[in-house]
């Protein structure tokens, strides 16, 4: 689990894509898209750069159960 | 699918390409372009956010000179000498960093960000064996994107999303170098006269807390790249041999280690007991490896696990503290909600993190061997940041950054034409770089790179010895036909298997340079079960350098120190 994406709240404005350093999220129909959860750094950049509060996070049970 | 197999091909030319576009990277693109070179970034992810402090960074080191002994050049270079002896070379650092300091800080604030409290105040914390408070609290979460804005405001050149796969030299000295974009599969030949390679370190080497090897405290996107490029081409490396760890969020490979210490939280075990104290006289404000090594002592002798216990702190540090984990890590703040550490009286649980191909210390790094220009061993050919030998968080990246992008267009502006690229290498190169996206069928990146990390781990991250280290070579090595098999569906994955093979080789790299260091220093960083002491006869660097097809060659240089 990752940074997840609210698709109601999505404008499609693509920046988080444009600067994912990860290259985990990529546009699918107009709208953004968390394609490799797994790839995750949790660093926050895409929250940040959302001017739409669209993304939230959630943490892996592995991270909160260890 | 024709572009994917990069039929469109670009060529450029730049008088000064910079190869890593993080913190290092683009410094070094504003000092070269205000030098009036016509320099040109390459960046795996995009310089808006990529890098180490991709989502924010709060503290920046500096001596200001304000009157105590301790906030002095001299105080400063005392623990340079004392916390990286025998990996940091004072001459170098005198200029890449106390000659560049007043300029970067400057810098800092002309590009929007400010190093002061919101009082106008300057805040200082101290940790990690520094002589007194010499860590600036900031915050730098918008630092990275205003960094970007600069660059983009000198009109500097940058592609964005193009992994650079191989270097090229001319009669021995630096042409240019290959690359693909990972988002469209074109294909990158660029000739420049001087280039800077800033590209971090190798930081999905080792097994992670959690299994992820995404979940690590540095950049997951910093592969090695460019070592192993630069390695290949004839680059000399050094302090390689080198595994750095650090102390973690148990379940978070977060940052957060500077702010807690920092901030006067107590590592305590499982007893409730603070250890440090046996270890280092400075206790919780020892080197960071030493706190590493406490750690490591107290689980193994069942005292375990560890704590930092912050419950003494005042709201009002408290406060502080949590906005300062916040800054430095966008998403620490909530995960530590998460595990209810916010409950009155709650220890936080922390754990020694995953170990990475990176600098002994906060003031040196690991990589590309650099003199006082920042040169490497091939002319044309600088490193800067974290990818260099030399240079290491926020404050030398800053400034020894700017450092290597004046060096570079200087070189740059002495040198009348481009130098050619081989031809035929460069056809060889994009039927190499593309070759997973043609097999129907293979090993997938993550498998390679999962085998890659199991042996780096289990034979020397961090504890080695020769027979381990010989045998992680033989089973690396024993991993190079795998390479043939390595699969990839679409230009993500492309990216991966090539990030993979890179692993690898820096792999084969730090182990070949781990059995050249016959002693144990900054343990665990470089901790020899066969050579358990420090041994003064080894205070200096293992330079590596590649000798034949496979082979490592490896020399010794003396460093020395006044104190």
């Amino acid at each position: 689990m990752t940074a997840v994406i609210d698709k109601g709240k999505c404008n499609g404005c693509e920046l988080c894509a444009l600067y994912c350093p990860l290259d985990v999220i990529h546009m699918e129909d107009g709208i953004a898209v968390i394609r490799y959860p797994d790839e995750c750094w949790h660093c926050g950049a895409c929250r940040q750069d959302c001017a739409h509060d669209a993304i939230t996070f959630q943490f892996a049970p592995a991270m909160l159960g260890i | 699918m024709a572009s994917i197999l990069g039929s469109e091909t670009h060529r450029l030319k730049a008088d000064v390409a910079v190869i890593g576009g993080g913190t290092a990277g683009l410094n070094t693109a504003l000092a070269a372009a205000e030098a009036g070179a016509d320099v040109l970034v390459v960046d795996k992810a995009h310089i808006q956010r990529s890098g180490a402090i991709a989502g924010g960074i709060d503290h920046f080191f500096a001596y200001l000179d304000t009157g105590p002994s301790w906030d002095t050049r001299e105080a400063y270079l005392g623990w340079v000498s004392r916390v990286a002896r025998g990996a940091a070379n004072i001459k170098i650092h005198e200029k890449v960093y106390c000659d560049e300091l007043t300029a970067a800080m400057e810098r800092i604030e002309k590009m929007g960000v400010s190093l002061h409290q919101p009082d106008g105040t300057i805040l200082r914390t101290q940790a990690l064996g520094q002589p007194g408070p010499i860590a600036i609290n900031f915050d730098g979460k918008l630092l990275k994107p205003k960094m970007a804005f600069a660059v983009k405001k000198k009109h500097i050149r940058v592609i964005n999303r193009v992994q650079v796969s191989n270097i090229y030299l001319h009669n021995g000295e630096f042409a240019g170098f290959a690359g693909y974009d990972i988002r469209n599969g074109d294909f990158y030949e660029i000739q420049s006269k001087a280039v800077v390679i800033s590209t971090g370190n190798t930081n999905r080497m080792f097994k992670s807390q959690t299994g992820n090897p995404f979940n690590l405290w540095y950049c997951p996107a910093n592969t090695g790249d460019l070592h192993r490029a630069a390695f290949d081409a004839g680059v000399e490396l050094a302090n390689v041999e080198y595994i750095r760890l650090t102390i973690v969020p148990k379940g978070f490979s977060a940052p957060g280690f500077n702010a807690f210490f920092g901030m006067g939280g107590k590592f305590v075990n499982g007893l409730g007991q603070q250890f440090m104290q046996n270890y280092h006289p400075m206790g919780d404000k020892a080197p960071r490896n030493m706190m590493v090594w406490g750690a490591l002592q107290e689980v193994r002798a069942g005292r375990g696990p560890i704590y930092v216990d912050v419950r003494h702190l005042s709201a009002k540090d408290l406060a502080h503290l949590f906005l300062q984990l916040g800054i430095d890590k966008d998403t620490l703040p909530e995960f530590l909600k998460a595990k209810g550490y916010d409950r009155e009286g709650a220890l936080i649980e922390l754990t020694v993190s995953e170990p990475m191909q990176a600098r002994p210390s906060e003031l040196c790094g690991s990589g590309i061997k650099i003199d006082e220009t920042c040169a490497s061993n091939v002319p044309g050919l600088f490193a800067a940041g974290d990818a260099s030998d030399q240079m290491g968080c926020l404050h030398m990246c800053m400034a020894g950054g700017y450092a290597a992008g004046k060096h570079a267009a200087r070189y740059a502006a002495k040198v009348a034409h481009h130098a050619p690229l081989p031809e035929k290498a460069l056809d060889d190169e994009r039927a190499r770089v593309f070759a997973p996206l043609l097999r129907k069928s293979g090993m997938a990146a993550g498998e390679f790179e999962n085998i890659v990390r199991i042996v780096a781990t289990d034979h020397f991250g961090p504890y080695k010895s020769e027979v381990s280290l010989t045998s992680a070579i033989a089973k690396l090595n024993g991993l190079d036909h795998f390479r043939e098999d390595l699969k990839a569906n679409n230009l993500h994955e492309l990216m991966r298997c090539h990030e993979a093979m890179n692993i690898q080789s820096v792999a084969k790299i730090v182990a070949h340079a781990a059995l050249a260091r016959k002693e144990s220093r900054f343990v665990p960083y470089h901790y020899r079960s066969d050579y358990p002491e420090t041994n003064e006869d080894c205070c200096g660097l293992v330079v590596v350098r590649k000798d034949g097809e496979t082979g490592v060659a490896t020399r010794f240089e003396r460093l020395h120190y006044d104190a």
